[in-house]
């Protein structure tokens, strides 16, 4: 259960307030692409995790969805980037990124069984509604470059197709 | 749960026998019938079909998707983005399918 609400107390703590918000919508464009680069490998990261752990099916199939898809994304950044002779910028927000990661896979890794599945499931929706909301709302309004915003764009696609798959995950678990 | 994907692995087999994706190449008799996955969804979402006319999924989406029969006895297997997977159909095939990768994604077939 602690492990559980340290995946909610991660989205609740990168949604508080509007100043956060506020603070990720003034980085620049190669701090967003790292910022949602870092928010890519996170998940895949939980993915990998997953897939050691839990021996659930439906879990697994998820966890190879976001490992496929997240992996699409980041190569399509990574072409853009070098189309645009560019790097992207490291930044607090990554760097906040990690480190609730690092406690999230720390907590998610004593867990076994069904205690596993459902912080999974649950981590899963918690992050990507928050993740969603701050690109929806904080990044691609902000962003300058319009190859760029295309990208988030469909990135976002992307991950509120994943947040659907995630309500349904965790709401199945619950029967 | 657990069910699902256990019939799925048995039927495999199954699928690479009854509806074995084919080239755009040796299709080219039959009636194609096209289907666009575009933002996470197959459009049209119904098509009428014939036996022995040929389904051409496209995926135009970034993210790689599937076709796959809810009774799992064919499947395009995954379709990456900007490719397209053909299936050739077959009498008494199954007429609903997903996306295996997101499975909210729903698609019909009508069989005259
Ligand atoms: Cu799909």
């Amino acid at each position: 259960m602690k492990s559980l609400l340290t995946g909610f107390a991660l989205a609740a703590a990168l949604i508080a307030g509007p100043a956060k918000a506020q603070d990720v919508a003034d980085l620049n464009d190669l701090e967003f692409a790292h910022a949602a680069y870092t928010a890519d490998v996170i998940d895949i990261r939980y993915a990998h995790l997953a897939l050691a752990i839990s021996s659930n099916p439906d879990i697994h199939e998820f966890a190879n969805t976001m490992i496929r898809d997240h992996t699409a994304v980041n190569e399509a950044a990574f072409a853009l980037l070098e189309k645009l002779g560019a790097d992207a910028q490291d930044n607090w927000f990554s760097q906040a990124l990690n480190e609730g990661a690092e406690k999230v896979i720390d907590d998610f890794s004593q867990l076994r069984g069904n205690a596993f599945d459902k912080a999974y499931a649950a981590n899963e929706l918690a992050y990507h509604q928050t993740v969603n909301d701050l690109v929806e709302n904080a990044m691609i309004p902000n962003i300058d470059n319009d190859e760029v915003r295309a990208l988030f764009e469909q990135g976002l696609e992307i991950f509120k197709a994943h947040e659907m798959h995630a309500e349904m995950m965790v709401k199945a678990l619950e029967e | 749960m657990t069910h699902r994907v256990l019939r799925r692995d048995v039927l495999a087999g199954m699928a690479a026998i009854f509806a074995l994706p084919v080239p755009p190449s040796r299709a080219s008799s039959s009636t194609v019938h096209e289907v666009t996955i575009t933002s996470f969804r197959f459009e049209p979402e119904t098509i009428t079909v014939h036996a022995g006319d040929v389904i051409r999924w496209i995926n135009k989406d970034l993210a790689p998707h599937t076709a796959t029969a809810e009774d799992f006895g064919w499947d395009t297997e995954e379709i990456p983005t900007d490719q397209a997977v053909e299936i050739k159909v077959k009498p008494g095939m199954d007429t609903d399918y997903f996306c295996a990768f997101h499975p909210h994604m729903k698609g019909h077939i009508m069989l005259e």
